[in-house]
């Protein structure tokens, strides 16, 4: 199954030299590298990422922390698009590139930490509920449907009331609402690795709930983690926009979602101000897509049965 | 087993995508032919509509409509509408805000100041024909008194009323508890009886299932449609004269966007803004054919208020307040380091008035202006060594400590729905900063709980101050603190101050408006000087209207005035409809039916194509 | 919103139903109609109970929000908890709002002082008619593409139309919809003003004059929810259509020399609706609660604006209410799909 298709060499219970299984890692990835080279829209979204990481990345020297500073700002309210302001000004008169720039930082890494902690509930509930059945996974699993009947945007929402308006909320709301279809599929995967041979006879050989769960389980669900993460990732971004968007963000920070909600505020719409409208949705898009892009590029490697993305 | 092979046989498949993009460019055309047909006749909105000839005046509005029962009814849309459906004792003059007569013709106090009597004019009817008299006043003012249910928007206004009897039809008397001298503004609705006794819950009766409902005001309420629209038609018989227009509608628009776009395109007449339109839209708008925009002196206010210390008239202290807040200098230091100019200027982009005094320039007669020594100028340099001397001195990280040791670090209350909040919230951070105090916005739908509780340290406040500025002066009185901390006061930020108290007592039961304005005037010096409210700007009205639709309305006051809520109903009954508007006779729905006629035709037609088409390949392959 | 449940969903919901009914079906389909019933009361359930004490952590006093801050004696503030049962310890409050439920009373809304139902169900319709439609058109699109982009797969016309199809699921459907209006309904040169910029009716015309104006102005919200939702059905779709058509009996059918339009139209369309069946009727619910933001978009009269609304207040008993239909919806709609799901499915028997 998945985990096979990535990792063939992990053999059933053999406690070989970490060397080995290090080496043996190694030339799994290599393999992965080969197999997800061929999806070029894997690949372009790659490329994408990369791009706005590094972006991201280098803002601090390319753009500066004050290009958020109203009382320094260097243009007219609302300047259209000219060569000193690539992307026009907003209604402070800030260099709309440069906030776009900085606002990447917010977006990429509210959608990280928020993917992170989605996948972090959503594979230790999986994992536990797959490995400990009986009363405990039937517990999990309920709750798991349970979140996965609620609706994601209204109980986002309704956290993001409930406490105060930070990028720990927005990560919070977003994290904890987005976790049961990994949950799902991590342990179904769990059954599937725990119902092979090997497990059992790491069981016979006295392998507690923690070793067959961080040494035989987790590595081969590992995959479809990263999968799913990076989907995810796609996922909360549009999240935060949202959030940002409804006015629930943290209103001195720039994030793009927070641009677009400046910029409906001000009422760029119905004046035609598309320079204040467009670019930080693009961003958006752009970066959603890539994750996406990528995401599924990984899934058709991880499993070639799926045809996703071919 | 491959899979690819199979897939591959796929691609040799015989119906190419061009036939889809065909298909997708027919669909495009039905946008466009449903679209193209619609605004050429757009321009209807306050035109004679094709069967009736009515005059239509649309309003675009961004509140919903909370309830429609007079005595429930708090938000500004709700207050504005039943305005214009029932009579209020007095009215306002449209030109200068003096009072007038409305329900009543004239009023006067007996000598111990205690007892207030009204005539009632005899040409009033309700819309149903019944006459209005007397008697529906003091039914009115009774159930207010009487029914808490019935007391839940308006009850404050006769809180001091001691009784209310109706001795003639045309005889109202009111007795009151202490002297008040805003008998003359008491902006209740007067309903007729005979309809409202039937009433048994009047906490929950929202006037909004039976339609006309019955009233005597310039309108009358035709329809109610939640979240969409309410429908007023033209009262022929009210007793001052009809209206212009035959009917007003009140559209409901969430977004302002789309209110600015509608009355662009002439689906709307006029477009108020809530609170008014953004500087980007109104200058969008000023350059259009056909668009006026309003651009008048506000009646609000627009403040920092600070905590002064959250307490209850019984002495307890609560709320968590800074307490370097506490210090005169300090407040003074912060509002010293606002450059109020840059605020107009930066965020209202001209569309306001630098702040001073409490009360709105607009209304003359009670406007203050600090002197110049007692004027707090933008000074930042000033402001640090008024901190200074208050003993909030630097760190070595350039951060103000307080005195517990611990750098100074303000929490300001903010209205998640208001964008000036959080675009003034940025300044002062950044200007603070400079002073060396930190600040964390604290934005939220719903400020009600921590302003109640006094846990904040700075508020952004404001308030529509009315004709008579009795009520916008009173909730700053020890009076209005809560009586306990589980009470709610009408305290507006817990400010209790000895000598601010004297004045607005005597304001309150002086008789001579002249006399009384002067120490209106003293009250607002005295309130600057404590600091707490720091008025900031005054925001204009900036609002539009389509001029090929209506000819001319009435703004208040009319020099250069606001024409959405208004305190009267001056602007909707006076709007007089254009000429020229009329030029297209049918209404936009003629256009939306051939529109989409057009586009279902070509979207069935395309289908029949297809499927015949597919048919055929299929029959000739088999 | 799917902005919100994101693209992950589309491989997610995909695999889903390959898990559920098909291990219990043996025991027959009345008892899975039962237990299917029975999970759905519960989750109803647990919804109802998460409804009430989740906006009990909004923090602050409903009684003082009601009062608008207006000046209120503790003693007043007493009557009106008790009025509305606010007094009592929190169980009682819990045990009487579920039993006010069960006959269909959510209470009375704090700043309509209206019954919580009425408010729902003036605004329901309004909901209805916008996803409904919506509901349709993406799903007929999504199904009519995935079939094509499957049939043809890896083709060019595959690689345009699962590109756009990602691309437009990757968009945030609030700036669409707002670059929409700005297109076309505020009109950029030389694109004239096409569509009304929101709400549902202009409020003055009757008959089929009216019908026609709601279908009007029901263009460009359709239009938005159709572009960001059609994705995730082609997806599903196409995917499911591939797993399918690496079946033997596909082999077996073009071999008997069946014409590639048959293969696809009688078997493996067929088989592939399950997968897709699921995800429908999982969107449909998710769909309902998802509106919140084309609706606030496009001023829409339903129950997202005034799900915004209630929480802005907050007004607690129409915020219950509402997040109860929402989640009710979803719940409603997977149960249908659980058992559809046996009827269609030929490999479970009955």
């Amino acid at each position: 199954m998945t985990a096979e298709t990535a990792e063939p060499s992990v053999k059933p219970g053999g406690p070989g030299p970490r060397a080995l299984a290090r080496r043996r890692r190694r030339a799994s990835v290599a393999r992965f590298w080969k197999e997800y080279r061929k999806h070029r829209a894997g690949v372009f979204g790659l490329a994408a990422l990369v791009l706005f990481v590094l972006v991201a990345l280098t803002a601090p020297l390319t753009v500066g922390s004050d290009v958020d500073s109203v009382t320094d700002a260097p243009g007219q309210p609302l300047e259209s698009p000219s060569g000193r302001f690539p992307l026009g000004t907003d209604q402070f008169g800030r260099d709309l590139l440069g906030l776009l720039v900085w606002g990447s930082r917010v977006s990429l890494l509210v959608g990280l930490l928020a993917a992170a902690l989605s996948v972090l509930i959503g594979a230790l509930i999986g994992i536990t509920a797959g490995h400990f059945r009986g009363w405990y996974a039937t517990v999990m699993m309920r709750i798991t449907d349970w979140f996965l009947v609620m609706p994601t945007l209204v109980l986002a929402i309704v956290l993001a009331t409930v406490l105060s308006r930070s990028l720990g909320t927005i990560v919070l709301a977003i994290g904890v609402t987005t976790w049961p279809t990994t949950a799902r599929l991590v342990r179904a995967q769990t059954l599937a690795v725990e119902s092979r041979p090997y497990i059992e006879r790491a069981k016979a050989l006295g392998g507690g709930h923690w070793h067959i769960m961080s040494r035989h389980v987790l590595p081969n669900v590992m995959p479809l983690i990263l999968a799913q993460t990076t989907l995810i990732i796609s996922s909360a971004i549009l999240a935060e926009a949202t959030l940002a968007f409804l006015g629930l963000g943290d209103p001195m920070v720039v994030s793009w979602g927070g641009l677009l909600q400046d910029a409906r505020e001000a009422g760029s719409v119905s004046a035609g101000d598309w320079w204040y409208l467009v670019p930080p949705g693009i961003g958006i898009a752009v970066v959603a897509l890539a994750f996406t892009l990528c995401g599924r590029a990984m899934e058709a490697v991880l499993n070639p049965r799926l045809g996703v993305s071919r | 087993m491959n899979t690819k092979d199979q897939h591959d046989n796929g691609r040799t498949g015989h119906r190419p995508w061009r036939t889809r993009l065909l298909a997708a460019a027919g669909a495009g055309a039905l946008l466009l032919a449903s679209g193209t047909v619609a605004p050429s006749a757009a321009s209807a909105a306050a035109t004679k509509d094709g069967d009736g000839g009515d005059k239509v005046l649309t309003v675009a509005v961004a509140q919903s409509v909370d309830s429609l029962s007079p005595f429930l009814a708090v938000r500004l849309l709700s207050t504005s509408i039943h305005r214009l459906t029932y009579e209020y004792l007095t009215n306002y003059d449209a030109k200068d805000n003096h009072v007038i007569p409305g329900l009543a013709t004239e009023w006067k106090s007996s000598p111990d100041k205690l007892t207030w009597t009204y005539t009632i004019r005899s040409d009033s009817t309700w819309s149903d024909g019944e006459q209005a008299t007397a008697e529906d006043a003091a039914w009115t003012f009774n159930k207010m008194m009487t029914d808490q249910g019935a007391a839940t928007a308006n009850g404050s206004f006769v809180g001091n009323f001691a009784e209310v009897t109706a001795p003639s039809p045309t005889r109202l008397v009111i007795r009151l508890k202490k002297p008040q001298a805003t008998m003359t503004a008491l902006d209740v609705p007067i309903v007729p009886k005979h309809v409202w006794e039937k009433v048994d819950d009047f906490s929950e009766f929202n006037n909004d299932k039976d339609f006309p409902v019955v009233g005597n005001g310039p309108f009358v309420l035709t329809d109610y449609k939640p979240d969409s629209y309410v429908r007023l038609k033209a009262n022929k018989d009210f007793w001052r004269g009809a209206p212009k227009f035959d009917e007003l509608v009140f559209r409901y628009y969430k977004d302002q966007d789309a209110a600015v776009a509608a009355l662009r395109k002439g689906e709307v007449s006029f477009v108020a803004g809530s609170p008014s339109l953004t500087p980007a839209q109104a200058d969008s708008l000023k350059g259009q054919e056909n668009i006026r925009v309003n651009d008048a002196p506000g009646r609000r206010f627009y403040a920092l208020a600070t905590n002064p210390g959250a307490r209850a008239k019984d002495g307890t202290k609560f709320g968590d307040g800074d307490p370097s807040l506490l210090d005169q200098r300090v407040r003074h230091a912060l509002f010293m380091a606002v450059d109020r100019k840059a605020i107009v200027d930066k965020v209202f982009r001209g569309h306001a008035v630098e702040g001073s005094g409490y009360v709105p320039p607009r209304f003359s007669s009670y406007f203050f202006e600090p002197s110049a020594g007692q004027k707090l100028a933008h000074d930042p340099a000033a402001a640090a060594k008024l901190l200074d001397e208050a003993g909030y001195r630097k760190n070595a990280d350039g951060k103000r400590l307080g005195k517990d040791g611990k750098p100074l670090d303000y929490r300001v209350l903010c209205h998640a729905t208001d964008p000036n909040d959080k675009a003034v919230g940025k300044y002062l951070q950044e200007w603070w900063g400079e002073l060396g105090i930190s600040v964390t916005l604290d934005c939220l739908d719903n400020v009600t709980d921590p302003w109640l509780a006094g846990k904040y340290d700075l508020a952004f406040d404001g308030w529509s101050v009315n004709p008579d500025p009795d009520f916008a002066l009173s909730i700053h009185t020890c009076d209005a603190l809560p009586a306990t901390p589980k009470d709610t006061g009408g305290t507006d930020n817990f400010i209790c101050d000895k000598q601010y108290d004297e004045l607005y007592a005597q304001q309150l039961a002086e008789y001579d408006p002249g006399k009384r304005a002067e120490i209106v005037k003293r009250l607002q010096s005295r309130l600057y000087d404590t600091g707490y409210m720091n008025v900031m700007a005054y925001p204009n009205a900036v609002e539009a209207y389509r001029t090929d639709q209506i000819g001319s309305i009435t703004t208040m006051p009319s020099a250069a005035g606001n024409i959405y809520g208004q305190d009267g109903y001056w602007s909707w009954w006076s709007a007089v409809p254009a000429d020229s508007g009329d030029s297209s006779g049918s209404s936009s729905s003629t256009g939306t039916v051939i529109g989409i006629v057009a586009g279902v035709v070509v979207l069935v037609g395309l289908g029949v194509l297809f499927t015949v088409r597919r048919r055929a390949t299929a029959d000739d392959r088999e | 919103m799917s902005s919100a449940a994101g693209p992950a969903s589309v491989s997610a919901l995909g695999k889903r139903p390959a898990e559920a009914p098909r291990g219990r079906s043996r025991s027959g389909y009345p008892r899975y109609v039962a237990g299917k019933l029975a999970g759905a009361a519960v989750s109803l359930f647990a919804v109802l109970v998460t409804s009430f004490f989740l906006f009990r952590l909004i923090p602050g006093d409903p009684v003082k929000f009601m009062t608008g801050g207006r000046p209120v004696s503790a003693e007043q503030l007493a009557t009106y908890r008790e009025e509305f049962g606010l007094d009592l310890p929190l169980w009682q409050q819990f045990t009487d709002y579920c039993g006010k439920a069960l006959s269909g009373d959510l209470g009375t809304s704090y700043q309509f002082h209206a019954p919580v139902v009425d408010k729902i169900t003036e605004a329901l319709p309004n909901t209805l008619l916008l996803t409904g439609t919506a509901f349709v058109l993406y799903t007929a699109l999504g199904a009519f593409l995935g079939t094509r982009s499957a049939w043809r797969h890896g083709g060019l016309g595959d690689r345009l139309n699962t590109g756009l199809a990602l691309t437009l699921y990757s968009i945030p459907s609030f700036w669409l919809g707002l670059l929409l209006i700005v297109v076309l309904s505020v009109g950029v040169d030389p694109v004239p003003g096409l569509f009304p910029t929101g709400g549902m009716e202009s409020g003055r015309e009757e008959g089929l004059a009216h019908v026609l104006d709601v279908a009007h102005h029901l263009v460009l919200p359709v239009v938005t929810l159709v572009a960001v939702e059609y994705g995730q059905t082609l997806l599903v779709t196409r995917s499911a259509l591939l797993d399918e058509m690496g079946g033997d009996y596909l082999t077996t059918a073009r071999a008997k020399g069946l014409r590639d339009d048959l293969v696809r139209r009688r078997h493996a369309v067929p088989n592939a609706l399950l997968p897709t069946v699921t995800l429908v009727f999982v969107n449909l619910g998710r769909t309902v609660a998802g509106v919140v933001l084309v609706e606030t978009v496009f001023s829409w009269p339903g129950l997202g604006g005034l799900f915004y609304q209630a929480l802005s207040v907050p007004d607690l008993p129409l915020v219950q209410g509402l997040f109860f239909v929402f989640a009710a919806a979803v719940i409603l709609m997977n149960t249908l799909a659980d058992l559809l799901y046996p009827m269609l499915d030929p490999r479970v028997g009955r």
